[in-house]
């Protein structure tokens, strides 16, 4: 079995987003994406049963790639990348078009992602994934029991489901499916010298569009002018008043 | 501009969600039709007023993408050019199927959107809410992905007049061996009057029962930060927040919540914000009409008692 797990770098998530002409600036130094970890995770937990290669896939701005090193050190085999000033700011359908073509380079059965970016959070890349690919999509699994079979819960309006998973499909993971492993320092070493290919732009067939024309940002001021109290044992009080004030009670 | 609604079935009628995008369509006169997905049987979700189309999927399988392709049938035979779904599971599924077909990336996360003669623009909400992004769409076919709660819903009187197609299933179907409905008990957080939420200021998912206790006596929904829910104290169904549900209650009480950008995208519409957090510097306080600088774990106790 080929695992393509997609792993993003972000701005680091402490440092608040700045924008310029309506794209979000990003620095040299960007990190893998928290989320993407959930999905790493998976691809991991698959590796180990089915002796599995796990391709890290990974579009946009290089800089450091100290997040697509973060995705080796999880334990992650080999790499690609692709950076392109052509894929700058990249809608949604760019993305998963790219993204496509790297799965099918790495040969992938089952390509994995996160529910969404924590920067564009536009959570759609998953399911146009498996459209180009034409593979089954199990969208917001939130469990995964690996015995004979692979067993993966779904996170539904109602509750969830439960599907077998097939031998080819895109999945993607929520935040809260698996515990995340952390490398230890005999994982950060050996990611060093795991393959990092970079692929070209021609190499892929590459059909999406820019189809948002950026107009403007403004800025609301948000900022209440409400009161702000220090507790000195019975402000209980003060906020049973208010629920009353305001007939919450 | 010729539209087509992506609408869902909850509980036997729409979704708060369709709504919601049929007032705003309504409001500005679009010429739109609806198409509803759904699994539940005879669902009331017909209109005098405008088509509606019920796609019925068998709750045994994975079977959205067939929907989608009836889907793209309808807008290219239609001539449709705007489609509005809701920021859902169902709604993104679908959207995200949709868009590889008709060549058009779509807009995620609108808050709103307007039309002027054919030009389209749409909202975003960024920086946690205290800035918008506006964008023009220029694709022949238009996707928007609306977040729920980004109208306001006009009454509407729903019938039985609607037509059911049939969904004839592709070989991308999976199927469900197992479906769990989780039991819903007391107010549901989309909408529920009061909310009350919890952050790692609650220091430990014991002390979520402060919580529970409180909500009783408000006869509050439970919400929580993505923190606590990637901490496994709260199912994802629960988080509020950029990546989970927005609520606007008539009283928010965030308890242990800092109040990152991305947890104030989900409820900085509350009518009314009460905070209590240790950190005086806590960014939620600077959304809050009634800020507490304590200790939530003495404070709240104390609450209940007294309530």
């Amino acid at each position: 079995m080929k695992i393509a797990v997609c792993a993003k770098q972000i701005p680091d998530p402490a440092i608040s987003v700045t924008y310029a002409d309506g794209k979000i600036v990003r620095p040299d130094e960007q990190v893998l994406d928290d989320t993407d970890r959930y999905g790493i995770e998976v691809a991991l937990q698959l590796k180990e049963k089915y002796d599995a290669e796990v391709t890290v896939i990974s579009m946009g701005k290089l800089g450091t790639q100290k997040g697509i090193q973060q995705a080796l050190q999880m334990g992650a085999d080999k790499a690609l990348v692709i950076e392109d000033p052509a894929l700058e700011n990249s809608n949604s359908l760019m993305t998963s078009n790219i993204l496509s073509g790297m799965a099918k380079l790495a040969e992938a059965d089952v390509v994995i992602f996160g529910t969404e970016s924590s920067d564009g959070y536009s959570g759609v890349v998953p399911q146009q994934v498996s459209r180009y690919l034409g593979l089954p999509c199990i969208s917001y699994v939130k469990g995964i029991d690996i015995s004979e079979e692979t067993e993966l819960t779904r996170q539904t309006i109602a509750g969830s489901e439960k599907v077998i998973m097939p031998n080819k499909c895109v999945i993607s993971v929520t935040a809260s499916g698996v515990e995340p492993r952390y490398p230890n320092f005999k994982d950060i070493m050996a990611a060093k010298s795991k393959e990092v290919e970079i692929v070209e732009l021609s190499s892929l067939e590459f059909t999406a569009e820019q189809n948002q024309e950026f107009v403007e940002i403004k800025s609301i001021s948000s900022n209440k002018s409400g009161e702000k109290h220090i507790d000195e044992g019975d402000s209980f009080n003060l906020i049973i008043e208010k629920l009353k004030e305001i007939k919450a009670i | 501009m010729k539209s087509l609604i992506i609408g869902e079935v909850s509980n036997g009628t729409l979704s708060s969600g369709t709504l919601e995008i049929i007032t705003k369509a309504q409001e500005n006169n679009l010429d739109f039709k609806l198409v509803v997905i759904g699994t539940e049987n005879n669902p009331k979700i017909g209109s005098d007023n405008f088509q509606v189309i019920y796609l019925e999927l068998s709750p045994d399988e994975l079977s959205l993408s067939s929907a989608a392709d009836i889907l793209v049938e309808t807008i290219k035979t239609d001539s449709i050019e705007l489609v509005l779904a809701s920021s859902t599971y169902v709604g993104r599924d679908i959207s995200g199927f949709l868009s590889v077909d008709l060549n058009s990336s779509p807009v995620a996360n609108v808050i709103n959107f307007e039309i002027n003669g054919s030009i389209l623009t749409t909202t975003n909400s960024i920086d946690g809410g205290e800035s918008e992004y506006f964008t023009n769409v220029t694709s022949d076919v238009k996707i928007l992905i609306i977040r729920p709660k980004s109208f306001e819903a006009s009454d509407m009187t729903l019938s039985e007049n609607y037509t059911t197609s049939s969904v004839e299933k592709n070989d991308l179907t999976v199927n469900v061996f197992d479906v769990f409905i989780e039991e819903k008990t007391g107010p549901q957080l989309e909408d529920s009057k009061i909310v009350i939420s919890a952050g790692r200021g609650m220091v430990d998912v014991g002390n979520l029962k402060y919580i529970e206790d409180l909500a009783g006596k408000l006869n509050a929904a439970i919400g929580g930060t993505r923190a606590i829910v990637d901490a496994g104290w709260m199912p994802y169904s629960q988080q509020v927040g950029q990546t989970g549900k927005t609520v606007k209650p008539d009283v928010y009480i965030a308890c242990g919540i800092s109040g990152a950008t991305q947890h104030q995208v989900g409820m900085k519409d509350s009518k009314y914000i009460i905070a209590i957090n240790k950190d005086e510097e806590a960014p939620i306080f600077q959304i809050a009409d009634l800020g507490i600088v304590g200790d939530t774990l003495n404070i709240i106790p104390k609450l209940i008692e007294n309530l």
